[in-house]
C-alpha cells in the first residue's frame, strides 16, 4: 500500500542517524583496535575485517590480566563497582520500599525528592563534595567531630588526614552518592508493581511482617532489581571522572582512568581502543541480560 | 505495622538530606560573600556578576563556557526532537523484519557506557570523520546521538497513551496517512515534542564525558567540563555560581516541560494524561 | 446512488499462527441492520476491521456495490466506523471532531456548517458543539461519535460494540435509538456484539460466529427458535442441552433414550446411533403433577426454585440424574414448587430440537446463566 511509505519515511532519518553515528562509531573502535600504527603513534584503523590485526587486543588482554600492567587497576575497578553496588542496595532498597508502600500523603514529595539528583548534573554532585571534603569543609568538620576519621585511620580505611587525597573508601562512597539515585527508581518501578495481595494473602497464611517482605517482596521484585543493579554497574565500569575528582591520585585509578589515559592522554590511542573493546565485551554480557530483561518485563506487562 | 515504617521513614528521610544537601551548601557558596568555598561567608552576588575579574559574568574562561553550554544545547534539543519524533512515529508501524534489530538499536545508547560511547565517537571523528573534526559540530552530534533515544521514549510513551483508535478513527473519516500525522498525531504529541525539547536540553547541559572527548580547544569547553578541570585547583566561589546557574537553568527546563506538558493536555481525561506523565517521568 | 451491499467472499485472515477469520462468505443486503454475535475471540471485531480497512485478509475479497476494495486504503472505503471506545479526537471540539471528515468530500463551509448541525440534531446533541470530549458522558461520546461518522452519509455503518462500555439502562435507551436512527436513515449497519439481547432486539439479520466461522446465520427469531447447533442454542437464551442416544427414526422425527426412558421428537435431522443433545427452552418445559402419564414425560425431584419477580426459575433433576431448568411464570394459578418435591416433567416432542453433541458446549449443566437485564 503506497501510503505506508511515509511511516518508513519517518523513522528512516533517525535509523541512518543512530547507524552512522552510533554503529559506526563502535565499529571505529574495533576498527582502531585491531589496526595498527603509523610511525608516529598515530592509529590506523583497518576497517576491513580481513586486515584485523590481533596485536593491540593481545596486549590489551596480557595487560588486564594478572601480573599485566592494568590488572591492578582492573581488580580495584571490580572490588570499587561490587562494594558500591552492595552499599547502593543497602541503601536503595530500604528507601525505595518506603517510597512504594509507606509514605502515604508524603509520597509525592518524596518522589519529586528522589527523582531530582537526576536533574542536577553528576559533577556538580561530586563538585558538591570537594567542598564539603574540603580541609576545613564541613563534612570534614562533621567526621572529625564524630571522630569518624579517626576510627577509620585505625582501621586502615583513611590513609593519612586529606580525604580527597587517594582515598579508596571516598572514591567509593562517592560511586555510591552518584549512583544509589539511579537504583531507586527501577527499584521503586519494581516495588510498587507488587500486588499489595500478594504480601497480605503471606500476612493472612501468618507471615510476619519481616517475613513477608523476605519471602515474597524480594523474590518478587528480583527482576526490577537485577535490572536496577545493571543499571549502575556499568556505567561505573566506565567512570574516571569520579575518582579524577575525589582522589586525583592514581593510587585509586579505575578502568576509565587507564582507558582514558590512553585515548585521550598519550601515544597509545591503539591500546586504549583495545582496552575499550575489552571492556565492552565484559560488559555485554551484562548489557544482554539487561535488555533481555526489560524485554521479559515488557513481554509479560503486555500479556498480564 | 506502627513500628517498622518509622525505621524506614528515617531511614528516606536521611537518605533525601544526604543526596540533596551537598548540593544546597554547594549552591549557597555561590552567595558568600568571601572567597572561601568551604565556608559560610555571608551573603553577595559578587560570584555571578559583582566582581569584576573573577566572576562569571566578567572571567572569561567561565563566561565562554557557560555559552558554549546554552549554544550546544540549543542546538541538540532543536535537532533531536524532531528526528527523535519522526522516529517514534515510524516505529510504531512497523512490524516485521528489522524492527527488532531497529528497536535494539535504538536501546543500545540507554545502556551503553558514556566512555565507551565517546571513545568511539573520539575515534570516529579522528579518523573516518575527520573531515568534520572535533569540535562543536563533533559535541552536537555525540550528544544528538545519545539523547535521540530518550525523545524516542518519550514520544512513544505519549503515542501509547494516545492508542491506536483515533488514529484509525481519522482513517476511516477519509483522512489520508499525511493528515492523520498531521491534524491528529501531531497535535496530540505536541506536549511529548515539548517535553522531549527540554528533556534534551537538560541532558546535554549536564553531559560531560562525551563532550570531553569531543572537544578541540578552549572553546569548545562546556560547564561540566570546565567544573572538572578547576575543581581541585582551589577555586573560587566563581565556580560554585556558574555550577548554580546551570543548575537552575536545567531545573527551570524540567519544571517548564511539566507545567507546559499539563496546559497542553488541559483538555483531555485527567487519568490519561496523569498516567502518561508518570510514565516519562518513570522512564527518565 | 451507493446502495450499501457487502459481500464477503472466502475471508481469510491469520495472525501469526492463530486463525481468526477461517473463510467467511456472507452477503449483507442495502439498508440491513446485519450483526455478527459471538463470544470473545470469534472473528467477529476482525471481520469487522477487514471491512473497514485496518486489517488486510490473507484470502478473500470484500465488495461494496459490486465493487471489490480489498486492496483500498480505508481512508479510500466508503464505510465509516463506530469504534468502542468512541475514538474521538481529544483535541478538537465535539463541532470540530464530527466536521473532521468532510474536508475530504468537497463541501462548502456553509454546507459543512449545516450538515453538521443536522447530524448533531439526528442524535440529540444539538448545544453540545463548543464542549470537549472529556467534558461529555459515555453515552454522550457515543453519539458524537456516531454523528461523526454519519454526518459522512456512508452507505454502510460499521459498529464495533458501541454500547460495550455503557450501564445496563443507558445501553438499553440507546439501542432504540440506534434503531430508528438506522431505520430512518436506511443506511446498512454492520453491528458487533457479544451481547445476545441486543443482537436480538436491533438485528435484521444475525450471524452467530465462533472460531473464526459462522455458525448460523439467519433472522433473529429463527436462530432462537430453531437453533441448529448446541452452540447457536446455548449463546441465545436459555437452553437445557439433554444428552441422548439416537434411536429409530419415526417419520420425520425419532425416538430418543434418555438413559432408561424413551423421548419422541417431532424432527431430528441426525441419524439413528448417533450421540446428541436434545435441546428446550426452559420456557418451554412443563411440569405436572407426579406420576402423571402421557409421552415424553419424566420423572424428576424440585432441586431449587430461584424467584425472579415475575416468572421464578425451578431446577429439577430428572430421574436418569440429568438436570433439567424449567422457567414457570408466576401467576395466580401456579402450584408453589418447594425443594424436594416430586414431579413430573414434560418434554412436549414439537420443543424438542435435536442438535450435535459439542464438547465444548457443557450440556444442561452450563446452560447459559443469563440474568435477566
Amino acid at each position: 500500500m503506497s501510503s505506508r511509505w511515509i511511516w518508513r519515511a519517518l523513522a528512516i532519518p533517525g535509523l541512518v542517524w543512530l547507524a552512522v553515528f552510533f554503529v559506526v562509531a563502535f565499529y571505529a573502535i574495533i576498527s582502531v583496535g585491531l589496526g595498527n600504527v603509523t610511525t608516529l603513534y598515530e592509529p590506523v584503523p583497518h576497517w576491513n575485517p580481513l586486515d584485523w590485526n590481533v596485536g593491540y587486543i593481545w596486549q590489551a588482554i596480557t595487560n588486564v590480566v594478572p601480573g599485566g600492567d592494568t590488572w591492578d587497576t582492573f581488580l580495584r575497578t571490580i572490588i570499587y563497582v561490587v562494594v558500591a553496588v552492595i552499599l547502593s542496595l543497602a541503601i536503595g532498597y530500604p528507601v525505595a520500599w518506603y517510597a512504594a508502600r509507606h509514605a502515604g500523603r508524603w509520597r509525592g514529595l518524596i518522589l519529586v525528592l528522589l527523582v531530582l539528583p537526576f536533574w542536577i548534573s553528576y559533577l556538580m554532585r561530586m563538585f558538591a563534595w570537594t567542598n564539603l571534603l574540603a580541609e576545613h569543609g564541613y563534612a570534614t568538620r562533621l567526621l572529625h567531630t564524630l571522630s569518624i576519621d579517626t576510627l577509620f585511620q585505625k582501621i586502615g580505611l583513611l590513609d593519612g588526614s586529606d580525604w580527597l587525597g587517594g582515598q579508596h573508601i571516598a572514591v567509593i562512597m562517592a560511586l555510591v552518592y552518584g549512583y544509589v539515585p539511579y537504583l531507586i527508581l527501577p527499584l521503586f518501578a519494581a516495588l510498587d508493581r507488587i500486588d499489595q495481595r500478594h504480601i497480605e494473602a503471606a500476612r493472612d497464611l501468618g507471615a510476619s511482617p519481616a517475613g513477608a517482605f523476605w519471602r515474597v517482596v524480594v523474590p518478587l521484585s528480583k527482576t526490577g532489581t537485577l535490572a536496577g543493579i545493571v543499571l549502575i554497574a556499568l556505567p561505573m565500569f566506565g567512570d574516571y571522572y569520579t575518582p579524577d575528582l575525589i582522589s586525583g591520585s592514581p593510587k585509586t585509578a579505575m578502568l576509565g582512568n587507564a582507558i582514558n589515559g590512553y585515548v585521550q592522554g598519550g601515544p597509545d590511542k591503539s591500546l586504549g581502543a583495545a582496552l575499550t573493546l575489552l571492556l565492552s565485551a565484559f560488559l555485554l554480557i551484562f548489557m544482554v541480560y539487561y535488555l533481555r530483561v526489560i524485554r521479559a518485563d515488557q513481554r509479560e506487562a503486555a500479556g498480564a | 505495622m506502627k513500628r517498622r515504617p518509622s525505621f524506614l521513614a528515617i531511614t528516606t528521610w536521611v537518605y533525601i538530606v544526604w543526596s540533596l544537601l551537598p548540593v544546597l551548601l554547594a549552591i549557597r557558596f555561590a552567595f558568600n560573600s568571601g572567597r572561601s568555598r568551604t565556608s559560610l561567608q555571608g551573603w553577595s552576588l559578587r560570584w555571578f556578576w559583582e566582581d569584576p575579574t573573577l566572576s562569571v559574568f566578567h572571567d572569561p574562561t567561565l563566561q565562554s563556557a557557560l555559552v558554549h553550554s546554552l549554544e550546544l544545547a540549543a542546538i541538540v534539543m532543536l535537532i533531536a526532537t524532531p528526528l527523535g519524533t519522526a522516529l517514534a512515529l515510524g516505529m510504531r508501524r512497523w512490524r516485521g523484519r528489522g524492527s527488532g534489530t531497529a528497536n535494539i538499536m535504538l536501546l543500545l545508547p540507554l545502556v551503553t557506557p558514556e566512555l565507551v560511547f565517546a571513545v568511539g565517537m573520539f575515534l570516529l571523528f579522528t579518523s573516518a570523520f575527520g573531515f568534520i573534526g572535533l569540535g562543536t559540530t563533533a559535541q552536537a552530534i555525540g550528544q544528538v546521538t545519545f539523547t535521540l533515544s530518550w525523545v524516542v521514549l518519550i514520544v512513544r510513551g505519549r503515542l501509547a497513551t494516545i492508542g491506536r483508535d483515533v488514529e484509525e478513527a481519522a482513517a476511516d473519516l477519509g483522512a489520508p496517512p499525511l493528515h492523520v500525522v498531521g491534524r491528529v498525531l501531531l497535535p496530540l504529541l505536541v506536549p511529548a515534542m515539548a517535553a522531549g525539547l527540554l528533556v534534551s536540553f537538560a541532558l546535554s547541559i549536564d553531559d560531560f564525558v562525551v563532550s570531553q572527548y569531543l572537544a578541540s580547544g578552549a572553546d569548545t569547553t562546556t560547564v561540566p567540563m570546565r567544573i572538572y578541570s578547576q575543581a581541585r585547583g582551589g577555586p573560587t566561589p566563581a565556580l560554585n555560581a556558574l555550577a548554580t546557574i546551570m543548575l537552575v537553568v536545567s531545573l527551570l527546563a524540567l519544571v517548564l516541560a511539566y507545567f507546559v506538558f499539563k496546559a497542553l493536555t488541559r483538555g483531555e481525561q485527567k487519568e490519561q494524561r496523569d498516567t502518561a506523565f508518570r510514565q516519562l517521568a518513570m522512564e527518565v | 446512488m451507493p446502495q450499501g451491499d457487502i459481500e464477503l467472499v472466502g475471508l481469510v485472515k491469520r495472525f501469526n499462527d492463530v486463525v481468526a477469520v477461517n473463510g467467511i462468505d456472507v452477503n449483507v443486503a442495502p439498508g440491513e441492520f446485519f450483526t455478527m454475535l459471538g463470544p470473545s475471540g470469534c472473528g467477529k471485531t476482525t471481520t469487522l476491521r477487514l471491512i473497514a480497512g485496518f486489517e488486510r485478509p490473507d484470502e478473500g475479497k470484500i465488495l461494496l456495490d459490486g465493487v471489490d476494495m480489498t486492496r483500498t486504503p480505508p481512508h479510500k472505503r466508503r464505510v465509516n466506523t463506530v469504534f468502542q471506545s468512541y475514538a474521538l479526537f481529544p483535541h478538537k471540539s465535539v463541532a470540530d471532531n464530527v466536521g473532521f471528515g468532510l474536508r475530504y468530500h468537497s463541501v462548502t463551509k456553509a454546507e459543512a456548517k449545516r450538515r453538521v448541525d443536522e447530524a448533531m440534531a439526528l442524535v440529540r446533541l444539538e448545544d453540545y458543539g463548543q464542549r470537549r470530549p472529556a467534558q461529555l458522558s459515555g453515552g454522550q461520546q457515543q453519539r458524537v461519535a456516531l454523528a461523526r461518522a454519519l454526518v459522512l452519509e456512508p452507505p454502510v455503518l460499521l459498529l464495533d460494540e458501541p454500547l460495550g462500555a455503557l450501564d445496563a439502562r443507558l445501553r438499553l435507551d440507546l439501542q432504540v435509538e440506534l434503531k430508528r436512527i438506522q431505520e430512518q436513515l436506511g443506511i446498512t449497519f454492520i453491528y458487533v456484539t457479544h451481547d445476545q439481547d441486543e443482537a436480538l432486539t436491533m438485528s435484521d439479520r444475525v450471524a452467530v460466529m465462533r472460531g473464526g466461522n459462522i455458525e448460523q446465520l439467519g433472522e433473529p427469531r429463527e436462530l432462537y427458535e430453531a437453533p441448529s447447533t448446541a452452540f447457536v442454542a446455548n449463546f441465545l437464551g436459555a437452553s437445557n442441552l439433554v444428552p441422548v442416544n439416537i434411536g429409530a427414526a419415526d417419520g420425520d422425527g425419532a425416538q430418543l433414550g434418555l438413559g432408561s426412558f424413551v423421548l419422541r421428537a417431532e424432527r431430528c435431522p441426525l441419524s439413528s446411533g448417533a450421540d446428541a443433545v436434545a435441546m428446550i427452552r426452559p420456557e418451554n418445559v412443563r411440569l405436572e403433577p407426579q406420576g402423571s402419564g402421557g409421552e415424553n414425560r419424566v420423572p424428576g425431584m424440585v432441586e431449587e426454585v430461584v424467584y425472579l419477580g415475575f416468572h421464578q426459575e425451578v431446577r429439577v433433576r430428572l430421574a436418569n440424574g440429568t438436570p433439567i431448568k424449567v422457567d414457570v411464570p408466576n401467576d395466580d394459578e401456579q402450584v408453589e414448587y418447594e425443594q424436594g418435591d416430586a414431579v413430573c416433567v414434560h418434554l412436549p416432542p414439537r420443543h424438542l430440537r435435536v442438535l450435535a453433541a459439542d464438547a465444548a458446549v457443557a450440556p444442561a449443566a452450563a446452560a447459559a446463566e443469563q440474568v435477566p437485564a
